[in-house]
Order: C-alpha cells, then structure tokens, then sequence
C-alpha cells in the first residue's frame, strides 16, 4: 500500500514525528468502552517501555477520548477502517493492517503490534505480551492465544489453525491473529510481497498471510497467552462469505508458499510467553438442528458443485452422512480434513469461480460445526483440547494426500 | 427423315458429351480439392493436436477458469475442439475451391453472400456462448447462495434463473439472424408477460394470506438475543 493511501494531515504528523520504536495500532470498531483502554495502554507503555518511542494509531477520528501525550508517547487518530466494515469485516481490516504497515514502514519502528478484538476486553497485559518478543528477543511474529470456549473461534478451530499447523510444521494456535505482535522486518517483507501478489491478480491479506510468511521466511514466530477475547456475534447470513473470505487468503497462501509446505513433515510447538489462563467449563445441549438442516440441503441441491470439486469417494460418504439423523449426526475428521484438503486443490485448479467454490463449502463447514458440537455437548476443558489435537492429528495424517493430488491433479484421484 | 433424327440425336449426343466433358476437369478438380483438403485437415489437426497437448491446452483453459468450454467439448477436450473446428475449415475451404473450378461467378457470388451473412453468423455465435455462460454462472451464484439462505427452492430458483437466460440469449441470437423477427420477438413478449402475468396472478389472488402472513411475520420478527447463540466463528 502507497503512502498516499494515508490522509495528507497524518502523513504531515507522521512526517513531523520521524521515528518510533514501536507502532501500536487500536482498530476498535467502537462497541467497547475504549477510551479507558486507550488510557491504560498509554499507562502500560509509559511504565513498560519507558525509554522507547512509541506511537499509537486509534481508529476513528472522535471515537476515543483524547489521550495525553507526551515526548516519547504520540497518539495519532484517524479513520483506518471504512465504513463498509458493517457488512464486510475482512477486506476493510486488511486494508486497516496495510495502513499500519505503512505508517510503521514510514517510522521505521522496530515493531509493530495490532490489536483488532474488541477493546472490552484488552488490557494493557496484551500490547506487552504480543510487543515484547519481538522488541528484546528479536522475534519476528508474536501471535494471540486466546482462552476460547469449547465454540468459540471455530472456523479457526476446524480450518485454519490445523490447516496452518499441518502446512507449516508450527503449532500456533491463531495463526490469523487478528491481535498480532509484529517486527520491522516482517512488516517490510509483507509491504513488499503485496505490489507482486497484486500485479499476479492475487491481493495479499496481511491477517492471513502473516504467520505463513513469518514461517517461510525463517522468522522466529512465538504466543502470547491473552486471555479471553470478546468475539464478534454470528452472521448467518454472511457466514459464507466470511467462510470465503478467510478460507481465500489461506488457500492463496498454500500456493504462493507451495514449495516450502511440500517438504514440511510433522509439527512443533512455538514459545509461549504469558501465563495460561484457566478456562470457565461451560456445560449444556446445543441446537445444532439449523446447521445439520443447511448440511442436508447442500447435499440435496449442491452435489452437481461438490462432484466437481470432491473425488467420488468423499461425495460418497458426504451423501451417507447426509442420511444421518440430527442427534447421530458425526462427521469423521478424516473425512472433514479431505473435504477441506480437496477444495484448496480446487481453488488451486480453478475447477469453477473461486468465489463460487468457497461458498459452496459453507453447508460442508456448518456440518462439521454440528458435528463437533454435539460431540462437545457435555465435555470439559481438558476434553475440548484433547478432541481439537485430534483434530489436528488428522489434518498431519492426510497431509500426504494433499501433496499427491496437489503434484498429480490428474493422476491421484481415489 | 431417319437420316436427320439419327443426325439430331448425333448432335445431342455429342453435345452431352462435350457438356460432360467440359465439367469433368471441373469434377476432378472437385474431387482433387476435396481429397487435398481432407489430407491437409487431417495432417494439420494431428499437427495442432499434438502442439495443444504438448502445451496442455486443456489444464490451462481449467486453469483460466473456462472449465464450461470443457464441459461442452466433445469428450470433454477442448483440444479435441479445436482440433474439429480447424479440420472442419479447412475441408469447407476446399469444397468452396472445388465448386468454384465449376463455375467462378456463382461461386464467388455464394461466397460473398456468405461473408456477408458470417459477421450476423459469428456475432450470434458469441450472443449464445456468453448466453450460456452468463446462465450457468447465474444459476450457479443463485444456487449456492439459496443454499446459503437455507431456501428449500434454491434448485428450482437456479433453474428458472439458468432457463430465463438461456431463452433471452437465443431470442437475442435469432433477432440478429433475421430468422423469424417478428414471431420471436412475440413469443418472447408473449413468454416473459405470461410468466409475470402468472406470478402476479398467484401472489395476488392464490398466495393473498400466505404473502401477507409472511410480510407480518418479517416486519414482526424480533431478532433472537445473541446469548442463545453459542457458537463463535472468528
């Protein structure tokens, strides 16, 4: 993203301000009580990173109550995410990352920490957790481990963090932030990876592509423990296009970063830093019966797109699961996983319109988030974790069948 | 007076041959042009086929997202499309040069007709491929996204959508072949009033309380209180 994208007024200040050592970057969407958090981070940053010049960018110009300033501590407001947020979380919070990107590049700041989760519930614990590896260890990623409940963060749970995990041998568990610790030299990489992604048709989402770049790029990655995070409500009505929007980024990640996943084997955790919190047991039934509903309708009316995509054994077993009835309702990980393997082949082979390709995967989605809830119905904790590293443990098994019809399209189609 | 009737059918008969004998070289030259341009059909469609696989000319096409043109290729392979398409002109071309070898004026008459006719020709061409495109593409969108909505008619939409297109799109091609203007034009006023016709009809007069009922139900509907939701995606 060009420095033009900046308004002329904040390039003047950032222009005035010349360097910073960290860049710190609120993109509250302003449900939350704000202002008081704004203060407390000022606070945090003034006891924990005294002698370092640190710039915070708020969005909204009037959003957030005025903050003191002082030499070493500036505060900058404007307007980092549009007004299409509302209906559109993803792009606009992209674009939101590339402003920061940018404001950081032009300070030339060692790092750089964004914090997208609603400001409810940050503290200032959560700007020097995800800051300070990156500023004293030289780390080059630090991402957020949230304390979730057993259904909280699911297309992370069932997608992305395995997914991540299975490509790129790192066991982070929220590889896609939002709230996310990062270094200068990460956030050149990134600026410099999106003039050529664009000229390629292929536009970089920072959120997404973080962690895999990070990765490739021989960067230490590291978490910090945060605690819990306040979660946006569900959208049924736009879930498929958050399911494309997210599962898009990851699914361009796994071409550009093609040869380097293909040697991958196996996985290992990443430092944490922080202390874990405990998490509340939350017991109890779930209605599940909307989402078996939507799987069993995308097996009625979509398999004509799921043949195109899906080898016919999957569409096989898709078509028995179907049968089930809502309360017997189980979806195999190993299964889930070749679903999710077979449409990121998919959208690699452009077999149909990607957009087309990813929406259709919604029902698929909603089945398996039934599926894991009902078998979560009355578990604890320690149950939850335990059932998501199996989870996990699947999407590593099948990663060989990944890499044969990844390399043999054609040829290796059971 | 036998004499003349056997010098009159002398005349006719030398006449025949000599009219026969006059189209001959035309006929082998038919049959040269037919057989020349058959050979190098063939000859120049192995050629190309072999180029189009060597370059995988089907992966890519895929790969530029015009899978539909597979789809409707014979045995699904465009390569084997375009093969048939180049042989095929090639062959016509032929024709065209064997038939003009009969008579040149009415040759050249037919074939400036048929150039004049071709861009009305390619032009529909073009109006019924995008057609066909543009209708799987829509009804493809409006499937997955009624699934999406959970709507139990998201097929039967998708159809409607696929069909209504399709139709427009061959209307539009005849209109510009100039094939029956004014009947098309008609039966397609005639076919979209009936269907609007029909649908008012049924929203007015059969479906009165259902639609009623269910604009209440929409403009009543309380939004369920996001603590039952369990479930968090992102």
């Amino acid at each position: 993203m060009e420095l033009d994208s900046i308004p002329q007024s904040v390039r003047e200040r950032l222009d005035q301000i010349g360097t910073a050592d960290l860049v710190v970057g609120l993109l509250s969407n302003g449900t939350g009580p704000g202002g008081e958090s704004v203060h407390e981070i000022h606070q945090a940053l003034k006891a924990g990173f005294g002698k370092l010049r640190a710039v915070i960018i708020q969005d909204g110009e009037s959003a957030l109550e005025p903050v003191e300033e002082s030499e070493s501590q500036i505060v900058l407001s404007w307007n980092l995410i549009g007004p299409e947020r509302a209906t559109s979380p993803a792009p606009s919070i992209s674009d939101a990352f590339q402003l920061m990107f940018t404001a950081s590049q032009k300070l030339e700041a060692r790092a750089c920490c964004v914090v997208a989760s609603d400001l409810q519930n940050v503290t200032s614990g959560w700007i020097s957790g995800l800051t300070q590896p990156v500023l004293e260890m030289d780390y080059g990623l630090v991402t957020p481990r949230y304390t979730n409940q057993r259904f909280e963060g699911l297309l992370n749970t069932g997608i992305v963090y395995p997914i991540t995990r299975a490509l790129y041998g790192k066991r982070i568990y929220n590889p896609m932030g939002p709230d996310l610790g990062i270094s200068g030299p990460l956030v050149q990489q990134m600026l410099a990876a999106d003039p050529k992604a664009k000229a390629t048709g292929n536009r970089i989402h920072p959120v997404a592509s973080l962690a895999p770049t990070a990765i490739c790029g021989g960067m230490t990655v590291g978490q910090a423990y945060l605690g819990a995070r306040v979660y946006p409500p569900v959208d049924w009505t736009n879930a498929s296009s958050l399911l494309a929007q997210v599962l898009g980024s990851v699914f361009l990640d796994m071409e550009r970063y093609a040869v380097h996943w293909q040697k991958t084997r196996g996985s290992v955790s990443v430092p944490d830093f922080g202390e874990p919190n405990t998490v509340t047991e939350e017991t109890g039934a779930v209605d599940v019966k909307r989402l078996v509903d939507s799987f069993q309708l995308g097996a009625r009316d979509l398999q004509e797109i799921w043949s195109l995509v899906l080898p016919p054994t999957t569409l096989m077993e898709v078509r028995r699961l179907s049968r089930q009835a809502p309360d017997q309702f189980r979806m195999p990980d190993e299964l889930w996983v070749r679903i999710v393997y077979d449409f990121a082949l998919g959208h690699r082979l452009r077999t149909i319109s990607r957009d087309h390709l990813l929406r259709a995967m919604t029902p698929l989605y909603l089945g398996w988030v039934a599926s894991f809830a009902l078998e979560l119905e009355t578990a604890g904790p320690g149950v939850v974790e335990r059932r998501r590293e199996r989870l996990c443990e699947a999407y590593e098994s099948q990663k060989p069948y990944l890499v044969s019809r990844w390399r043999w399209p054609d040829r290796f189609n059971p | 007076m036998w004499d003349q009737v056997q010098q009159a059918l002398n005349q006719s008969m030398v006449r025949l041959l000599s009219q026969v004998a006059s189209l001959l070289p035309g006929i082998v030259a038919l049959i040269v042009a037919f057989v020349l341009s058959v050979v190098v059909a063939g000859l120049l469609s192995v050629i190309l086929r072999r180029f189009l696989v060597s370059i995988r000319f089907d992966e890519r096409l895929v790969h530029w997202g015009m899978s539909s043109v597979a789809e409707r290729s014979p045995k699904n392979s465009p390569t084997r499309l375009v093969t048939r398409i180049v042989a095929g002109s090639i062959i016509v071309v032929g024709l065209l040069i064997g038939l003009a070898a009969f008579d040149a004026t009415l040759i050249s008459e037919l074939v400036v007709r048929l150039f004049a006719y071709l861009p009305r020709i390619l032009t529909a061409v073009v109006v019924l491929l995008l057609g066909s495109i543009i209708a799987r593409f829509l009804a493809r969108s409006v499937l997955i996204g009624g699934v999406n909505m959970n709507l139990q008619y998201a097929r039967l939409l998708s159809v409607g959508v696929k069909w209504l297109v399709i139709v427009l799109s061959v209307a539009m091609a005849l209109d510009h072949l100039e094939i029956g203007t004014g009947i098309v034009n008609l039966a397609f006023g005639i076919l979209f009033g009936g269907i609007v016709l029909a649908l008012a009809l049924a929203v007015g007069l059969g479906s009165k309380e259902l639609v009623s009922r269910s604009l209440e139900r929409e403009v009543n509907k309380t939004p369920a209180p996001m603590e039952e939701e369990p479930f968090r995606h992102l």
